[in-house]
């Protein structure tokens, strides 16, 4: 990109996109919240609720109003990013969302970086095994084809009774706000997500790498007598880059929500947990604003992944 | 390779070890909640949840004695029971002198004030302001003279916390007078709940919306650190008012030597973690670990733990003891009687009653943890009569012949009925196929709904549900609060979720109300219970007994729902830990 200027009309383009993508999103949330979902007055009264207890808080939350007004209100929420508090626990919706970020990238990336660290070497060393001794690769793929069939809650039973409770190595459930005893608690899910992640990973990235394997320059520089090294991370690793990419910047916003299934096992205090809670609640302003950041987040990790290509590949223009 | 990755496994496991700090420091206690508390203002404590943490913070005029059963009242924050009217109108209720709130910033120079009748006064007036959508209110409602039409003012924004109500006096600092619209016999118990207790002007007022997140009390605990989702951490209020442990139980507690610490001033621990599990596996992992004093057992582990309910040799021998807990409450299958089918034909709903196997729901769903129920009084509950059999228990041939009196010999002329479940977990669903078993063989055809609970909350309040299962746990030990679930008055969107209307019912639960406890009052209620079996608007399953599990080292341990201040009586005996924790 160095000697080409930054595309700056495609991403403010791109920003514009912003607008009718929201629109979608806030009329599509609050249309399921008020078709499907339940009723928020009914949620917040209780079970010896009357009639008229009802109403009245109904009319406190403003569901009496005419629902092109609630709609509006959304609008205008979303558009001053001011959701007000929350309906079931009267915490500010931002700072919850501040407050939960912050377990939740903890648990989610460290074993993302990992997990894609040791996905591309594994999946480099398979493709570089597959030519010379195939049982290598055959075993590799198999064993992360193997890996993939079984789902994350039998790894997270399986591996908090087996390594926790059985071997005692780690901690069953918990969290601390103290950094020398937060990592006790969060080792065993970072290698959870680690093991789940790395079958689909090392496929994807393999076949990305074997697309290259066989093209002209690798054979040009193999011929040249560059080391199988500098093949493998300077030229297959470089130009399989838009694919891993693809692949990594997909899994980014799942970093911000975080792992519901392990937060709830592990006890960790993340965004997964804030947003199921709130969606059994029926607590609209918490689930409206999850969903319009959430949607944020993946429109500009997306942008920002067209940015990532052209550095990858200086061919790829953004138009 | 795989000795690589075990080596780094054993050093990250060793790591970490180092990193933990002691776990057990004297004198603390590990509890655990099974759901999330999104609240800790008390005006909305209506579940064991939220009130188990906001009656270890805030404190009320009375309590239950934790040992006693049937569950007897007991001064907490008032001197004694209160002075009652010959015409049950008016209670004079005398306060503790020297009790103050916890220490907060909130207070002039964080010290917290004494409290006096004018904070109960305001309390109770805050539980009625209709602005706090207190979802404890009606306990209060139509109870207090003039309460209600403070209410009503406020609403029209012509009241406030200084406009006075007739029947709420404070004669004195330390006298409180009363004034009831009618006679209640509930009102006691009212006043030992939750979301009548006592908060202080001052705090609510700084922290404004967010009190919910700052609850300051008069209890034994203060909160310290409420990571939410995942622990709450209460430390001993210093400045707590004497109060000390009961000196008498029942035979039970006797036998078990839960009297040691008689007389001892409470909470006999200095702090208390309430871990959050809402899954079963790390709350029983952790429970066998003896990362929490007590627990509870899944469902899947009954038969590891237990055996003919009685506790196996090997975790007796890790000094695991269990404590029967009979709830108060009821499980049933509601039919919504505004049903054009259900609710015409008595012997359609009275043959599905009794084609419902109860013995084997609760062997086959809730793991033998069960009491059959035979209405909905549970056994715990006075006006529960344990000679009393049901007319609707199980018996097939019974059923059939009914659904041809009915007119649907086999099920032939019925329509297929709709299944609410108030989950989508396999649990759930298991139990909704049980029912579709049990039904398909005299000839009534069900489909089965998941919905997510707000859904399900809505249809049942909309009355959009025909079947629904259901279960209803005491708010307070009375029958009452069993029987108002089928009092016309509180159909949809109330209590009354069978939308059931009985002239005949409403006129004996009318009468009932004004019955002091007695025999008078209990025939009544028994005439009550039969017309409901005789109408089947609900088909009652089970009462749920459970067991519960708790370590060696902990005392004291008698947890009962509605008992919810049980925190304070607790005790850790750290040698014992250290023993028994070795074995586990």
């Amino acid at each position: 990109m160095n000697s080409r200027s930054f595309p700056i009309h495609y991403c403010i383009k791109r920003i514009l996109y912003v607008i009718p993508i929201l629109f979608g999103v806030t009329l599509i949330t609050f249309i399921i919240f008020n078709v499907a979902g339940g009723d928020p007055a009914f949620e917040q009264a209780g079970r010896n609720a009357t009639q008229e207890q009802i109403e009245s808080i109904r009319k406190e939350l403003g569901l009496d109003r005419p629902l092109v007004w609630q709609y509006l209100h959304f609008v205008k929420q979303t558009l001053s990013f001011s959701w007000g508090n929350s309906w079931s626990t009267s915490q500010n919706i931002n700072q919850m969302f501040l407050k939960g970020v912050g377990p939740s990238l903890c648990l989610t990336l460290p074993s993302f970086i990992i997990s894609i660290g040791l996905s591309i070497l594994l999946a480099l060393y398979t493709t570089f095994m597959g030519s010379r001794k195939p049982i290598v690769d055959q075993s590799i793929s198999s064993l992360c084809l193997a890996l993939m069939s079984v789902s994350f809650l039998v790894y997270i039973i399986c591996f908090q009774y087996f390594f926790a409770y059985y071997l005692g190595l780690f901690e069953i459930n918990g969290w601390s706000f103290d950094w020398t005893e937060r990592w006790s608690y969060l080792i065993l899910p970072w290698i959870i997500s680690i093991f789940v992640t790395l079958g689909p990973n090392i496929l994807i990235f393999r076949s990305a790498f074997l697309n290259e394997v066989n093209q002209d320059y690798v054979r040009t520089a193999r011929s040249k007598g560059v080391s199988q090294f500098h093949v493998y991370f300077r030229h297959i690793l470089q130009n399989s880059l838009v694919p891993i990419i693809t692949i990594v910047m997909l899994q980014v916003p799942y970093l911000l929500t975080g792992s519901l299934l392990l937060e709830a096992f592990f006890g960790i205090p993340g965004l997964g947990g804030v947003l199921i809670q709130a969606i059994q609640n029926a607590d609209f302003p918490v689930v409206k604003a999850f969903t319009v950041m959430g949607s944020l987040a993946y429109i500009f990790i997306n942008l920002f992944t067209d940015l990532l290509y052209i550095v990858a590949d200086p061919r790829i223009e953004l138009k | 390779m795989l000795k690589n990755i075990l080596l780094v496994l054993l050093l990250l496991s060793l790591s970490a070890q180092c990193t933990r700090k002691n776990e057990a420091p004297s004198g603390e206690l590990f509890s655990y909640l099974d759901a999330n508390v999104p609240n800790l203002d008390p005006i909305h404590s209506t579940n064991k949840y939220s009130s188990t943490v906001t009656q270890s913070i805030f404190e009320g005029l009375y309590h239950y004695h934790y040992f006693k059963r049937p569950l007897e009242i007991e001064p907490l924050l008032a001197e004694a029971l209160p002075e009652i009217s010959k015409d049950g109108l008016n209670y004079t209720v005398r306060l503790k002198k020297g009790v103050y709130f916890q220490d907060d910033k909130a207070f002039p120079k964080g010290k917290g004030t004494e409290v006096t009748a004018e904070d109960f006064i305001y309390s109770w007036k805050r539980l009625a302001d209709p602005k706090n959508k207190g979802q404890g209110w009606w306990m209060l409602d139509d109870k207090i003279v003039g309460l209600n039409e403070w209410r009503e003012l406020r609403k029209k924004g012509k009241a406030d916390y200084s406009t006075p109500v007739e029947g709420l006096k404070a004669i004195d600092p330390y006298t409180l007078r009363i004034t009831l619209k009618q006679r209640s016999y509930q009102f006691l118990h009212i006043l030992a709940s939750p979301p009548t207790v006592v908060v202080a002007q001052e705090v609510v007022e700084n922290y404004g919306d967010q009190i919910g997140n700052h609850p300051v009390g008069t209890g034994p605990y203060a909160l310290v650190q409420w990571v939410r989702n995942s622990k709450i951490e209460l430390s001993k209020n210093e400045n707590y008012h004497k109060s000390f442990f009961p000196k008498e139980g029942n035979q039970d507690s006797n036998n078990k030597g839960d009297l040691e610490d008689a007389g001892k001033l409470l909470p006999l621990s200095d702090k208390v973690t309430i871990r959050i599990m809402t899954e079963r596996q790390p709350l029983w992992l952790s429970f066998l670990k003896g990362k929490i004093d007590h627990g509870v057992i899944p469902k899947d582990n009954n038969d590891q733990i237990l055996e003919n309910n009685k506790i196996r040799k090997e975790y007796a021998q890790k000094g695991i003891s269990i404590h029967p807990q009979d709830r108060p409450d009821v499980l049933y299958v509601g039919i919504n009687m505004e049903d054009p089918v259900l609710g015409k034909h008595v012997n359609l709903r009275k043959a599905m009653n009794a084609a419902i196997n109860r013995d084997l729901l609760i062997e086959k769903l809730y793991s033998g943890r069960g009491i059959k129920a035979q209405g909905p009084i549970p056994p715990s509950i006075v006006g529960y009569n344990e000679n009393y059999k049901s007319p609707n228990n199980y018996d097939l041939k019974n059923a059939k012949s009914l659904m041809a009196e009915a007119g649907f010999p086999d099920g032939k002329g019925l329509p297929e009925f709709t299944l609410d479940l108030p989950n989508s977990d396999t649990w759930s669903k298991q139990f909704g196929e049980f029912l579709k078993d049990q039904w398909g063989k005299i000839g009534v055809k069900i489909k089965l709904a998941t919905n997510t609970w707000p859904q399900f909350d809505k249809k049942l309040k909309t009355k959009q549900v025909t079947l629904f299962p259901n279960a209803w746990m005491a708010d307070y030990p009375d029958s009452e609060n069993f029987l108002q679930l089928f009092y016309s008055k509180n159909i949809s969107p109330g209590p009354n979720s069978l939308n059931f209307k009985n002239e005949d019912f409403d006129r004996m639960f009318e009468r009932f109300l004004t019955l002091p406890p007695g025999n008078e009052r209990y025939d009544l209620t028994q005439e009550m219970v039969k017309l409901i079996n005789e109408h089947s608007p609900a088909l009652f399953t089970l009462h749920r007994s459970f067991r519960l599990p708790y370590h060696g080292w902990l005392k004291n341990y008698n947890e009962y729902p509605i008992i919810y201040d049980y925190l304070k009586y607790l005790r850790v005996d750290e040698e014992v830990k250290k023993e028994l924790i070795k074995k586990l």
